[in-house]
C-alpha cells in the first residue's frame, strides 16, 4: 500500500506574498500516527487545507491515499475523516444535528444508519448527554471533541486532525490521546498537526517539524531521539575540578551550570568517567547519561526557540 | 477498496461491531444534501420569521380595508377585495412584490454560501465531501423552494384572512367576464407561482455576492444595493433602451394570468429574462466557488 | 489545480453572458429571417391587397410610435390619454368577424380596456374604474357600427388609409420578405418623392396567403428607428366564435347606458396622425372645429380653427400644455403670427389669431400652407 499521504513540493503563496507553505516534501506512512510539529504560524494549517483541497497549492503535488488531490476529492475525502482549524458548527442547532447535516453531504453515507452513527461517534468522543443541546452551549472543549465526532461518522483509513486537543482540559486531552491511540490500533492512519511537543513525545510513530513554512526534518520519533547523542551530565560541587577530569578524557561540549557539569562523552565507557572523577577526588551528588527532548532536537534543528514563528 | 468489495471488507475484520463498518456505494444518497439544505434554510428562526411577515401582509391589508369600510373606490386589486375576499390574495401578493418578498429573498441567499464561509462550517462540507458544484446547486434548489413558499404563504394566509373577511364569490378578471370561484383560487395559484419564479434572479444574484464573501451582511447589503439600484434604473425614462434587460422590468406581468384567455406573452419574456439572470448569476458563482480558496 | 485553470472557469459565465445577450437581442431577427417566395410585382401585391378579404381574424397587435415628441411637464402618469396617444408601446388584442363583429382590448399594465360590438349592441369596459359603457347603435345602414370602434388597431384599415395616399408622389416598391407573427409576408415599401415631409419611408408586411397587412412601418426622414410600428404579434384567420362579441356586465360594475346618434360624424377624411395608433371612442375630446386640407399627398396640412394659443401660452397656470407652448419658438410671416411646435415626425403652427396647423411636414412647408390657408 503506498503511503496515505504524498507531497511533492507543495507550496502556497498567499495572495499579500507570504509564503506560508514553502516546498514542502512530506509522505505519511500507512498505519503510522503521524505528528506535523511546528510553532503558530509555521504553515500547518495551510498545508493541512490543501491536502483537503480546501486551498489550491501555487505550486507542487498532493497525493491523498494514492490519488490526486484535488482532482479525486470526492472519490477519496469519504475514506478521510478531517478536523481542520478548530471547530465550527452551525450554533443553532444540536450537536447531533450538525453531525448529521455533514453527514449527509457526504453522499456514500448511508442514511439508514447516519443516526446510529452519529449516536457512536458522540459517544467516543463523551459528548452523548450533551448530543441534544445546542451547539451555542457547547465550551470550545466540547465543540472540539465534537469536531473530531465528526471525523468518526464513518470508518476511515485516513485522519487528518489539525491540533486536536486544542481548548481541551488535561482530562480531555489524555482522552483524545488514547482515542488516537485507539484508532492507529485499528489501522487507521493518523495525521495530526500539534505545536505541542510534548503531545509527539506521547503518541505519534512519526514526526515531521516545520518551521517558517518549510520542513525541516521528518524520519520516526525514535530516530529524531536518537539523533542527538546522549549527555554526560555530573553533579558535584567541585565544578571546576569535574570539569577539569572530563576535558582530560576527551570529553566535548563541555558546559557548567550552578551544580551540574555537562557534556557529550564521546565514545568511552561510561563507568571510565566515574572512576577517573572518583580518582581526582570529586564528591559526585549524582551522575549518568541524559537523553535530549525533542525540544532539544527542535533547537538543535532550528537554532532557535520554539516560539511563534513571525 | 471499491464500493463492490466492501460488505465483504466489513465482514473479515473481526473486531467491527460497529455500523460504521458498512460503506454503502457512491453516488447513491445525492439527496440527502439538498434535504439537509432545506432543513438549514426552513429550520432558522430567522426564514421562520420573515415567512411570518409574509403571511401579516394579508392579515394587515384585510384589517384595513375592513375598518376603513372601503367598499371598493380604489383602483386595481385592491378596490376588490371588500367585493370578493379571493382579490385578497391577489392584492397581497402584489404589494408584497416591489419591497417584501425582495427583502426576504435577500437576506435568505445572502446568507447562503456566505453564512456558511463566516461559520466554518463551508470547510466541514467540502471535505465531507459535498463537493463544490453540488453543494452550490443544494443552495439554489433551497433558494427557489424559499421564493416558492414565501409566494405560497401569501397564497394561503390570503385564502383564510380573505374568506374570514370578505363575501367570495364568482372572480370578474380584468377583461370583464367571469369565472368561478375554484378557476380564481387556481389563476391566484398560478400568481403566486408566476411571482416565485420571478425572484429567482434575485435569488441567483443573491448566490453569487454571496459566494464572494465570507460576511454575509455585506452580502445582503450589496445584493439589496444591486436591487435599489437595478429598481432606480428601470424609473429612468431614459434608459428605456436597455430597460427590457433589467430584473424588474416585467414583473408586474403577473396579472396577465387574470385576462381572458390569460395573456402569457409578457410572463413567457418575464420567465426568460429571470432564466437569463439565473444562468449567469448561477454560471459566476459556479465560476467563483469551485475556484475559491475555503480558508 | 493551477491558477491558469481556475481562472478559466469565469470564461463558462461570460459564455453566459454572451449567449443570453445574443440569445436576447439576436434571437428574434434569426426568428424573422426572410422567407423564400415567389417574386411579386407592386401593382399585383397591391391589387391583391385592395382585394383582401376575410371572415374573420384574431391575434395580437402591438404598436410601437416614437414621435420624438417632448415629455409632457407635470403629466400624471394616470393621464394616460394625451401621451398614450403620442407614444409608447401598446398591446392590443384584436377579433373580427365580418361583416360587423369586433372586439378590441387594449393590454394596459394590471388592466385592460375593451370595446366590443356583436352588431346590435356596443360595449366599452374599463377594469381599472371597473365601468362598462353601453352603446346601443342606431338601426340604419349608413353609420356601420364598426365605426364606433377603433380601427387604429386594425392594420388593415391603417394600411388602407397609407394606400388611399399613393399617388404620383410616391415611390413604391416591393422590398423583399420577411416573417410577421409566424407568418410569410412581402414587404412593400412607399418612399415620399417629396423632401417637404418628414415620412422618410412607409413598409407594409403583407400576408402572401390572405393579402392581409400584417405591419405598418413608418421610418422618419432623419434617424434609423420607427417613428411608428404597428403589427400584429400573432394572428389567426380562423373566424372568432361569436359568444366573443358579447359582453355581459358582470356584477358589481357600474354600468351606463349611451345612445350613438345616427348621423355622428367622424373625422376620417386625412387625419394629420395618420398611421398612428389613435385611441378612439375617447368622449370629451372632439375637436374644437372639423379641421381643413390644405395640399395633398405627403405635405398636405391640416387646419382646425378656434384653438386659443395666445390665450394658452399666456395663461402657464392653464396646464402642462400651456407650459409646453410657452416655452416654444415664436415665428412670423405673411400669414401672422404663432407658435411652433417640432418633434422629428410631427409639426404643428398655432397662430396667434386661433388656427393650428398640423402636418407630417417640415416647418418650411407648414408656413407655406399657412400663408395659403383661408383666414
Ligand atoms: N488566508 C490567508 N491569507 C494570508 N496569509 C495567511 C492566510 N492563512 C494563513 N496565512 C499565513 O500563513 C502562515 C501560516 O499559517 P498557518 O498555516 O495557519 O499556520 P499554523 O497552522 O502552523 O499555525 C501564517 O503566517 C499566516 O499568517
Ligand atoms: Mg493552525
Amino acid at each position: 500500500m503506498s503511503a496515505p499521504v504524498v507531497t511533492r513540493g507543495l507550496t502556497k503563496r498567499f495572495h499579500g506574498g507570504q509564503v506560508a507553505v514553502d516546498a514542502v516534501d512530506l509522505e505519511v506512512p500507512a498505519g503510522s500516527v503521524y505528528g506535523f510539529l511546528g510553532p503558530n504560524g509555521s504553515g500547518k494549517t495551510t498545508t493541512i487545507r490543501m491536502l483537503l483541497g480546501l486551498i489550491a497549492p501555487t505550486s507542487g503535488e498532493v497525493e491523498l491515499l494514492g490519488e490526486p488531490m484535488p482532482k479525486a476529492h470526492l472519490r477519496v475525502l469519504p475514506r478521510v475523516g478531517a478536523l481542520v482549524e478548530g471547530p465550527a458548527f452551525y450554533p443553532f442547532w444540536t450537536g447531533q444535528a450538525n453531525l448529521l447535516r455533514f453527514d449527509a453531504a457526504d453522499r456514500t453515507a448511508d442514511p439508514k444508519t447516519r443516526k446510529a452513527r452519529a449516536g457512536e461517534a458522540l459517544e467516543r468522543v463523551g459528548l452523548s448527554n450533551a448530543a441534544g443541546k445546542k451547539v451555542r452551549a457547547y465550551s470550545l472543549g466540547m465543540r472540539q471533541r465534537l469536531a473530531i465526532a465528526v471525523a468518526l461518522m464513518q470508518r476511515r483509513e485516513l485522519l487528518v486532525l489539525d491540533e486536536p486537543t486544542n481548548g481541551l482540559d488535561p482530562q480531555g486531552t489524555r482522552e483524545v490521546r488514547h482515542l488516537i491511540r485507539d484508532l492507529a490500533g485499528d489501522g487507521t492512519t493518523v495525521f495530526t498537526s500539534t505545536h505541542l511537543l510534548a503531545e509527539v513525545g506521547q503518541v505519534c510513530t512519526h514526526a515531521a517539524i516545520m518551521n517558517r513554512g518549510k520542513l525541516l526534518r521528518q524520519s520516526t520519533v525514535a530516530d529524531l531521539r536518537a539523533e542527538l547523542r546522549p549527555r554526560l551530565v555530573v553533579r558535584t560541587p567541585d565544578l571546576g575540578a569535574a570539569a577539569e577530569t572530563l576535558q582530560g578524557l576527551g570529553v566535548t561540549e563541555l558546559k557548567t551550570t550552578e551544580e551540574t557539569v555537562e557534556g557529550d562523552p564521546g565514545e568511552l565507557p561510561i563507568e571510565k568517567f566515574a572512576a577517573a572523577l572518583v580518582a581526582a577526588d570529586v564528591r559526585i551528588h549524582g551522575f549518568g547519561l541524559e537523553r535530549p527532548s525533542l525540544e532539544d532536537t527542535f533547537v538543535a534543528l532550528t537554532g532557535e526557540g520554539f516560539d511563534v514563528a513571525e | 477498496m471499491s464500493p463492490s468489495e466492501a460488505p465483504a471488507e466489513a465482514t473479515e475484520v473481526t473486531e467491527v461491531t460497529r455500523v460504521t463498518a458498512t460503506r454503502p456505494s457512491a453516488g447513491r444518497h445525492t439527496v440527502a444534501l439538498f434535504i439537509s439544505e432545506l432543513r438549514l434554510v426552513f429550520g432558522r428562526a430567522r426564514t421562520q420569521v420573515g415567512l411570518g411577515v409574509l403571511a401579516a401582509v394579508p392579515l394587515l391589508i384585510g384589517i384595513a380595508i375592513k375598518l376603513s369600510g372601503n367598499s371598493g373606490g380604489a383602483e386595481g386589486f385592491i378596490g376588490q377585495v371588500a367585493g370578493n375576499g379571493l382579490f385578497l390574495i391577489v392584492a397581497s401578493l402584489g404589494l408584497s412584490l416591489p419591497f417584501f418578498l425582495p427583502t426576504a429573498v435577500t437576506v435568505i441567499s445572502g446568507e447562503s454560501l456566505a453564512g456558511e464561509a463566516s461559520l466554518g462550517t463551508l470547510r466541514n462540507l467540502l471535505t465531507a465531501p459535498a463537493g463544490r458544484s453540488r453543494l452550490l446547486a443544494a443552495k439554489m434548489v433551497a433558494l427557489t423552494v424559499f421564493c416558492l413558499v414565501a409566494t405560497m404563504t401569501i397564497w394561503v394566509s390570503g385564502l383564510i384572512v380573505g374568506f374570514i373577511l370578505f363575501p367570495v364569490g364568482d372572480v370578474l378578471l380584468l377583461s370583464g367576464s367571469t369565472v368561478s370561484l375554484g378557476e380564481g383560487l387556481l389563476r391566484a395559484l398560478v400568481i403566486a407561482l408566476v411571482i416565485s419564479l420571478s425572484l429567482l434572479g434575485l435569488a441567483a444574484i443573491g448566490l453569487f455576492v454571496s459566494s464572494l464573501t465570507s460576511t454575509p451582511l455585506a452580502a445582503m447589503a450589496a445584493t439589496f444595493g444591486t436591487f435599489i439600484v437595478l429598481g432606480i434604473m428601470t424609473a429612468i425614462p431614459q434608459l428605456h433602451a436597455i430597460h427590457p434587460w433589467l430584473l424588474m422590468y416585467r414583473w408586474q406581468s403577473f396579472a396577465d394570468v387574470l385576462r381572458d384567455p390569460p395573456y402569457w406573452h409578457e410572463i413567457g419574456r418575464n420567465l426568460l429574462l429571470q432564466a437569463g439572470y439565473v444562468a449567469v448569476f448561477y454560471t459566476a458563482a459556479w465560476a467563483r466557488i469551485t475556484s475559491r480558496d475555503i480558508t | 489545480m493551477g491558477v491558469a485553470q481556475r481562472s478559466r472557469r469565469w470564461l463558462v459565465p461570460v459564455a453566459t453572458v454572451a449567449v443570453v445577450a445574443g440569445v436576447g437581442t439576436l434571437g428574434p431577427v434569426v426568428a424573422d429571417a426572410s422567407p423564400k417566395l415567389p417574386s411579386i410585382t407592386a401593382q399585383d401585391l397591391l391589387a391583391k391587397v385592395q382585394t383582401a378579404k376575410v371572415d374573420g381574424l384574431s391575434g395580437t397587435v402591438r404598436s410601437e410610435a416614437d414621435l420624438g415628441l417632448p415629455a409632457i411637464p407635470g403629466m400624471a402618469p394616470g393621464s394616460r390619454e394625451l401621451t398614450d396617444l403620442l407614444s409608447g408601446q401598446h398591446t392590443a388584442r384584436v377579433a373580427f368577424a365580418s361583416p360587423d363583429k369586433a372586439r378590441v382590448s387594449l393590454i394596459d399594465n394590471q388592466a385592460e380596456q375593451l370595446w366590443t360590438t356583436d352588431g346590435t349592441s356596443a360595449w366599452a369596459y374599463d377594469s381599472s374604474k371597473r365601468e362598462a359603457t353601453k352603446l346601443t347603435l342606431p338601426a340604419h345602414k349608413t353609420a356601420k357600427p364598426e365605426k364606433a370602434l377603433p380601427k387604429a388597431y386594425d392594420p388593415q384599415a391603417v394600411a388602407k388609409q397609407f394606400l388611399d395616399a399613393i399617388d404620383p408622389t410616391t415611390k413604391v416598391q416591393v422590398s423583399g420578405t420577411e416573417k410577421v407573427a409566424g407568418r410569410d409576408a412581402y414587404k412593400l415599401r412607399l418612399v415620399p418623392k417629396t423632401d417637404k415631409t418628414t415620412v422618410g419611408s412607409v413598409t407594409l408586411a403583407i400576408d402572401s396567403k390572405t393579402w392581409v397587412p400584417l405591419d405598418v412601418t413608418v421610418m422618419p426622414r432623419t434617424g434609423n428607428d420607427p417613428a411608428v410600428e404597428l403589427g400584429f404579434t400573432s394572428v389567426s384567420f380562423d373566424v372568432p366564435a361569436a359568444s366573443s362579441f358579447t359582453f355581459t356586465p358582470p356584477k358589481g360594475v357600474k354600468v351606463t347606458d349611451q345612445k350613438v346618434p345616427a348621423a355622428r360624424e367622424h373625422p376620417e377624411s386625412a387625419p394629420p396622425n395618420r398611421g398612428k395608433p389613435v385611441k378612439p371612442g375617447k368622449p370629451g375630446a372632439e375637436r374644437p372645429d372639423k379641421p381643413t386640407v390644405i395640399g395633398t399627398g405627403w405635405d398636405s396640412v391640416a387646419m382646425i380653427r378656434g384653438a386659443n394659443a395666445a390665450g394658452l401660452a399666456s395663461n402657464p397656470a392653464a396646464g402642462p400644455l400651456a407650459q409646453l407652448l410657452a416655452k416654444a419658438p415664436t415665428v412670423q410671416g405673411s400669414w401672422g403670427r404663432g407658435k411652433v411646435l417640432t418633434t422629428k415626425m410631427v409639426s404643428a403652427l398655432i397662430t396667434d389669431d386661433g388656427r393650428v396647423f398640423v402636418g407630417l411636414v417640415t416647418l418650411d412647408t407648414l408656413q407655406a400652407a399657412a400663408a395659403k390657408a383661408p383666414r
